[in-house]
């Protein structure tokens, strides 16, 4: 007997809308979510756009003076040990639970498992460990560890929504929700769970932004709507976002027999190592090849049968060129032209909260038929000859639909997704 | 307009944190007593801040509650929220707290006795 896993649930709060409606205009619109932001209250760093979270404020480490859309709620009782990453989480997993039509009641009885991925939130172990410093360890918030360390999602989602099932978080940089969201696929198809939740996350602080400038990666371009244009010949990094995108993963049989709407199926995924550096991408994206090809293999399709490819590339000059010359490797070489875009030209770079946040955006394209556009895309590099990249999005409707992910080390992941039969 | 969360923050005392997220009749209650006020007058001050770090919000002021409320079974403490308060309670007052006092204290009149015999002034001759 064979477990297929299908997306039944989706929830976002992201810099491009914080509900799937908001979402689907602005992916069909190419409507990005920039903003012009001041970090850590420096206006000479170069560094001047962020993709932000729209009604969400986190003036302070300390709870009390948070706030969040009045559409969502966020008990007390969660609040205590969350980051600013977990508020987000709670916000789109109510909404992917609600989509659903699962009540937090139907999620306790053990079949229901749930993974996480967040790098943690530097933000509050900055503010944690600066307090255990000053006061030579005699003081420091009971909650700091649980709402600051890389776990805190999986922590608290799992003590509030009581799950029984297999819990887990998942640390591999930019691949982690990627790695989140294959596992939990693993866990369907394995008979081990019927459904999981798969939820990615981060905070958009300086600590979890700024970092990055020490390597370089990220966009001097102040203006927002060309800051981020991944392909381009004159992209100079990334964008920095945060926000949090969680997805409900359920066998078929499970679904179908509550009458669960369903997105998209996931017909197969794939990893593999670029045994090569710590911080930067293989310069022929030998990694991500060979992760396609295994996602492919895995799902039992030929290359020229998928029709988009939601790209990793983030808008950096040598990531975008590595991914360009694996695509062009797994596709072109076999005579198949998908239609190709990075949908971070839109939303900025997520980190660890990427690549479930673009499975969510190539579910919501099965569903809806149509295919992202490549925003803010005037000179294609040439490094990606014979890739399709559409300036604006297309009312085709997709059949089989991948989605690259990369993290540091080399760690890269796919997962190939198929409209619901 | 650029927004105001990626600006620094110094690192918080507990003081300078949660004090201001008090109601005002806690404050002021607060510093009459630092003016050299009487310890039992503090009572507005304990309420605040137990409904401060209270894991679910009261459902009503827990000022009108019997004594023998207790803090766990009644009120929805747990062991986590009891630590906030007491390193709350120990910086704002200047004492210290031992995890034996601690287990002793179970309900709003043994919290309310015990910090006043805490920040009381020294009797001895």
């Amino acid at each position: 007997m064979s477990f297929v896993p299908v997306i039944t649930g989706l929830g976002f709060v992201t810099s491009i809308g914080h509900d799937s409606a908001s979402v689907l205009r602005s992916l069909r619109e190419l409507r990005h979510g920039f903003a012009p932001v001041e970090f850590l209250g420096n206006p000479d760093l170069p560094v001047k756009v962020a993709g932000t979270l729209k009604g969400f404020s986190f003036p302070t480490p300390n709870w009390r003076d948070w706030s969040w859309p009045e559409a969502f709620h966020v008990d007390r009782e969660l609040l205590r040990g969350l980051a600013p990453h977990g508020v987000y989480a709670v916000c789109a997993l109510q909404q992917a639970l609600a989509g659903a039509g699962l009540d937090a009641a139907s999620l306790a009885d053990g079949t229901t498992g749930l993974f996480c991925a967040s790098a943690g939130s530097p933000f509050m172990l900055h503010t944690f460990l600066n307090q255990l410093h000053e006061t030579r360890g005699e003081r420091g918030n009971p909650m700091g560890i649980v709402a600051s360390i890389a776990g805190t999602l999986n922590f608290n989602l799992a003590a509030h929504y009581r799950i029984t099932g297999a819990v887990c978080g998942f640390v591999s940089a930019c691949a982690s929700s990627s790695h989140a969201l294959g596992y939990a696929t693993d866990e369907i198809r394995l008979g081990r769970q019927q459904r999981m939740l798969v939820v990615g996350a981060e905070d958009l602080t300086a600590e979890s932004i700024v970092s990055f400038s020490s390597l370089r990666a990220l966009s001097h371009n102040p203006d927002p709507a060309t800051s981020s244009r991944p392909f381009d010949r004159r992209r100079d990094g990334f964008v920095g976002t945060g926000g949090a995108v969680a997805l409900v993963v359920e066998e078929a049989t499970v679904a179908r027999k509550r009458g669960a709407h369903v997105y998209a199926e996931i017909a197969g995924w794939g990893q593999a190592g670029d045994g090569f550096s710590v911080a930067v991408s293989h310069p022929q994206g030998a990694g991500l090849r060979a992760a396609m090809r295994r996602t492919l293999a895995d799902a039992r399709v030929e290359a020229a049968e998928v029709d988009y490819v939601n790209a990793h590339a983030t808008s950096t000059v040598a990531g975008d060129r590595s991914e360009a010359l694996a695509l062009q490797a797994v596709f072109t070489a076999a005579g198949a032209k998908p239609r190709i875009s990075s949908t971070k030209a839109l939303t900025g770079h997520g980190l660890s909260l990427a690549g479930v946040m673009e499975a969510g955006f190539c579910a919501l394209a099965l569903d809806r038929g149509f295919i992202p556009g490549a925003a803010h895309l005037e000179e294609i590099d040439p490094c990606c000859a014979g890739l399709d990249l559409p300036r604006t999005s297309l009312d085709e409707a997709p059949r089989l639909v991948l989605n690259n992910s990369s993290g540091f080390g080399g760690s890269n992941v796919c997962h190939l997704l198929r409209k619901s039969a | 307009m650029k927004p105001s969360l990626l600006a620094p923050v110094a690192v918080p005392t507990v003081r300078d944190s949660s004090l201001r997220h008090l109601p005002a009749d806690a404050q002021d209650a607060f510093r009459r007593f630092q003016a050299g006020g009487d310890p039992a007058g503090l009572d507005p001050v304990l309420f605040a801040i137990l409904a401060d770090f209270m894991p679910r919000r009261p459902e009503a002021p827990l000022a009108g509650l019997p004594g023998s409320t207790q803090l766990i079974a009644d009120l929805g403490f747990d062991s986590l929220a009891i630590t906030e308060v007491v390193f709350f309670t120990e910086d704002l007052f200047g004492i210290s707290i031992s995890n034996e006092e601690i287990v002793r204290v179970r309900s709003l009149a043994d919290l309310r006795s015990f910090i006043r015999q805490k920040v009381a002034p020294p009797t001895g001759r």
